[in-house]
């Protein structure tokens, strides 16, 4: 005969606790509605826009139903435009950069985290250095040294400067630094080289981080307009960013297919998102972190 | 042996792993930096050999009325941007931290704006606050308002640029503090409940002063984002209508790019660049003061 | 000066798991009662309902004569000591002190008074400036004591307080709580994992499990006369030990222990014999064989660890990573404390005598205690 066993451990009934729902309607809905009708308008907005044909576009009350869903809008949009060309340049410089990223500042991040080297603390805060500068300081001599290279006016100008970041040097050596270091250690013993320590050991283990970083370069790359503008002239070498400012006409704005054009070069930033939300906003937080 | 030794050491190992990434950063970061310090001083149209001035770039920085207008108008600008978009962050922040159904929903909505590009949140409001058949003017009609010029207005040109800015900014505060209200232990909550506090004293005396360090961080990170608007300006006004949304980062660009005054440009970048460094400095100290740390 | 119903109060989660079980009890005004029991027996869960910081999902609770149902935390007049102190980090002592105070718009000459008289009742006055970062564990104890004393709520509400104290400061501290509860008599429900804790500090104790009150009492009607094998098995130090059994002709017999017990039927028990009934006087008492295995020296006694013939039983109150003794065949671990005089070494076989008025027997299929006609305190 034994005694009664538990109901429940208290750890369980933590969680169900937190589980519990309190109100389905609460009066912060009240607050919440506002905020989010207010966040997405624009964007249904746009949307909306882009199935419409340019007589409802100049309409005014506005059209708020086009009659037909105008999806030719979007093959007007890469017929009428290098849109498609765009899109991929734009694709390009962003794999690039992305996986460039992950390379090289996987190799720093580990150095200047686990590797006694000379020279490493005045290295590493002369990068840290340049987090804190703005942009605008070196725009014009990197423009220059860019130029000296022979890339203005290729992938290569949006590529290269971009292919390693003081942020992704960062944020990787900090992590590194929260593993245990035994680990490395042992592996060390049983025979593997400080690389092969990184690549067997270290890098598998740093999947959360090395997806922050892999989804936070992506978007800043994919969404970058500054350096494109300075650096690109050929329609054919635009970044989608570049070639949307293209669609203001001298006369008036063909509004259904800037629309239809801007929808499309979302899409993929917004898929990402919705795949990888818990990466975008750890890597948002990590800065404020950092910060 | 040596050699091998050599090879294996710490050091080496150390430089060859860091040397791609510290390599570039060196060459399009640290040069950059120095030689705009050094083109500051120069006459520099990005053609010719540049001419050895002195200080005399920063000399007619300080006599030129496009670029104090342009100061003012950046300062107008990050005054309306930083409390608005950090107020309104925690404001919605707060109310997105409870368990009520559907707040997933409620916080992709917020969060969304951040993700899209400053050109296609310029595209959106181009055409929302177009003002003859934009939206913005037809539902403010609805309540008796407008119609506006928006971004073809020239008093309220800027003013639309922040509202559009907060619009695409606010998610990012939001995702900054509800990380900060989740590290409020629920305990402390519970206590200043049962010490009877009302929801306004918990809110006033527990949790504001406890998201000091958020707070400090935002104001400080928004501030120094503020001061550097360009793409919207570039996109929507060219720094119109007429000059009256000319911004610091905007004046730089004309005159470096469109006008190859670069020398110039570059004093003016460092201008730029000192003067953030002190308003953060001064956002740090009056932090200290202020904020209370958990250790 | 309020008294504390529990009226029925039952807390389930979608109807499956009970963290509270049909609870009902009555705490008289001024009163020191101590919820005690392993994690997750539903002690934190009613004392959390008592406080409002949880809604019960039958049954109900009353402070005085008023229902406390949909009554916020902060209009119920109560005062809680966490188990990590929850003191505010970001305000010096005094702010932590004075913060109730202030959000019921108390005058402030009032406010200085009342923080000024506990401060110096637990000590504090030096402190009062600094933060809670600065201090160490015991004065953030206090602290967060101070807090709840300030306040003069009608009852106070503790959970766990001494738990993160080092052992000589968590007796320290039961010494002054005690002094405290005598000086100004507020009705106190206090939980605690720890029997003796529940033992020493408490006026009444509610022995609680799986969610249910297992039985209400005073420490020492708990101690001796445990209602069920729960209560057996979880208070006193060493555990009780327990024996399976069979009545048979008027007397029990469990391994090679015998003894009469009056007109019971036939039936299977459990025996259960405090460690320190069995001890090596054997005069006109029932025996049985001890096969010592540990010894324990503890001074003026010793704690001897064996095993004696018979097979154990589980009273439910066993921690739950207990490694069983390993035992040989058909042999049941046993525990003995007895003086200090008669050192016994391992391998030794005793002859250990068990008082018999302090035998217990319980039923050996619903585990409640079996009563005895005879026993001391017994009904």
């Amino acid at each position: 005969m034994t005694g009664q066993p538990l109901a429940a451990t208290a750890h369980e009934v933590e969680h169900l606790r937190k589980r519990e729902r309190r109100f389905l309607f609460s009066p912060w809905h009240l607050v919440l509605i506002p905020i989010a009708i207010a966040m997405l308008i624009p964007l249904v907005w746009m949307l909306v826009t882009s199935l419409q044909t340019l007589g409802e576009t100049r309409q005014y009350p506005p059209t708020l139903v086009p009659h037909t869903l105008q999806w030719k809008n979007y093959s007007d949009v890469l017929r009428l435009a290098p849109f498609g060309q765009w899109f991929l340049n734009t694709t390009i410089v962003t794999v690039a950069v992305v996986i460039g990223n992950l390379l090289f500042c996987s190799l720093a991040g580990y150095a200047f985290a686990r590797i006694k080297f000379f020279g490493r603390e005045v290295v590493f805060i002369l990068v840290l250095a340049t987090l804190m500068i703005p942009f605008q300081v070196v725009m014009i001599p990197t423009f220059l040294i860019v130029r000296k290279l022979g890339l203005i006016d290729t992938l290569g100008a949006l590529i290269v400067p971009n292919l390693a970041g003081a942020f992704g040097i960062f944020l990787l050596r900090q992590f590194f630094r929260t593993l245990p270091v035994e680990l490395e250690e042992a592996a060390r013993i049983d025979g593997a080289s400080r690389l092969g320590v990184l690549f067997k050991i270290v890098l598998p283990l740093s999947g959360p981080a090395l997806a922050t970083l892999a989804v936070i370069t992506f978007l800043w790359t994919w969404n970058d307009f500054l350096w494109p503008l300075i650096t690109i002239y050929s329609p054919s070498h635009y970044t989608l960013q570049l070639g949307l400012t293209t669609f203001q006409g001298a006369h008036q704005t063909v509004m259904n297919l800037l629309m239809a054009a801007n929808v499309m070069s979302m899409i993929p930033v917004l898929l990402l998102f919705f795949i990888a939300q818990r990466y975008f906003i750890r890597g948002i937080a990590t800065t404020g972190l950092k910060g | 042996m040596q050699v091998r030794r050599v090879i294996e050491s710490d050091h080496v190992t150390g430089w060859a792993l860091a040397f791609p990434a510290v390599l570039l950063i060196v060459i399009f970061g640290i040069v950059p930096i120095v030689w705009s310090a050094i083109m500051s001083f120069q006459r520099n149209n990005l053609v010719a050999p540049p001419v050895w001035i002195g200080l005399e770039n920063y000399r007619a920085l300080s006599k030129d009325p496009l670029f104090k207008t342009s100061v003012a108008h950046s300062v107008i600008y990050t005054v309306l941007f930083v409390p608005i978009s950090v107020a309104g962050g925690l404001v919605t922040a707060v109310a997105l931290n409870r368990r009520i159904r559907g707040v997933r929903f409620y916080r992709t909505a917020v969060f969304v704006p951040v993700v899209v590009s400053t050109i296609a949140t310029a595209i959106m409001f181009l055409w929302l606050f177009d003002p003859t058949f934009g939206l913005a003017n037809w539902l403010l009609g609805k309540v008796g308002l407008g119609p506006y010029g928006f971004f073809d207005s020239v008093n309220g040109a800027l003013y639309s640029i922040v509202g559009m800015t907060v619009w695409g900014w606010i998610g990012f505060d939001v995702i900054i503090y509800l990380a900060a209200l989740q590290g409020i232990p629920q305990e402390l909550v519970e206590a200043a409940e049962i010490d009877g506090a009302g929801s306004w004293g918990l809110f006033r005396s527990v949790t504001v002063p406890l998201l000091g360090p958020a707070t400090l961080f935002l104001v400080v990170w928004s501030t120094i984002n503020a001061l550097q608007l360009f793409d919207e300006v570039y996109f929507l006004t060219r720094g119109g209508p007429g000059t009256a949304t000319y911004v610091i980062v905007f004046y730089l660009y004309s005159l470096a790019f469109s006008q190859g005054i670069a020398g110039y440009a570059a004093a003016m970048a460092y201008v730029l660049f000192a003067a953030i460094m002190v308003l953060t400095v001064v956002q740090l100290l009056i932090g200290k003061r202020t904020v209370y740390y958990a250790s | 000066m309020a008294d504390i119903t529990f009226d029925h109060v039952t807390k389930s989660f979608s109807g499956e798991v009970f963290a509270l079980d049909d609870l009902t009890l009555h705490v008289p005004d001024g009163q020191f009662l101590i919820l005690v029991g392993p994690s997750g027996c539903g002690k934190t869960t009613a004392l959390r309902i008592v406080a409002g910081l949880e809604r019960p999902t039958m049954g109900d609770v009353r402070i005085g004569e008023h229902s406390m149902n949909g009554v916020s935390p902060r209009d119920r007049d109560i005062a809680m000591v966490f188990q990590n102190y929850a003191l505010y980090p970001h305000m010096t002592v005094f702010k932590n002190l004075a913060f109730g105070l202030k959000e019921r718009h108390t005058p402030k000459d009032e406010i200085k008074r009342r923080v000024g008289e506990v401060s110096a009742m637990l000590g504090l006055d030096e402190m009062l400036k600094r933060r809670p970062a600065q201090l160490s564990g015991g004065q953030r104890q206090r602290v967060a004591m101070g807090r709840a004393l300030v306040r003069e709520p009608k009852a106070f509400l503790m959970d766990e307080p001494l738990s993160n104290l080092d052992a000589k400061l968590r007796v320290q501290m039961r010494a002054e709580l005690k002094r405290l509860h005598q000086q100004l008599g507020i009705t106190t429900v206090y939980v605690t994992h720890d029997q003796v804790e529940a033992m020493t500090l408490g006026e009444r104790v509610v022995v609680m499990s799986a969610g249910k009150a297992q039985q209400i009492g005073t420490p020492q009607e708990v101690y001796r006369q445990p209602a069920n094998l729960f209560v057996a098995g979880f208070i006193g130090s060493p555990a009780m030990n327990l024996l399976r059994g069979t009545v048979m002709d008027g007397h029990v017999v469990a391994g090679d222990l015998t003894f009469p017990c009056g007109d019971l039927g036939t039936q299977d028990v459990v025996v259960g014999i405090r460690p320190d009934c069995m001890t090596p006087l054997t005069g006109g008492r029932p025996t049985v064989e001890f096969q010592v295995d540990v010894v324990e020296p503890l001074g003026e006694q010793v704690v001897v660890h064996g095993s004696v013939a018979g097979s154990n039983v589980h009273s439910g109150a066993e921690e739950m990573e207990e490694i069983p003794l390993a035992i040989e065949g058909s042999r049941a671990a046993a525990t003995a404390v007895f003086e200090a005089t008669s050192e016994p070494s391992p391998g030794d076989r005793l002859r250990l005598g068990v008082t018999p008025e302090r035998i217990h027997l319980f039923d050996a299929h619903t585990g409640d205690a079996i009563e005895q006609t005879g026993k001391w305190g017994a009904g």
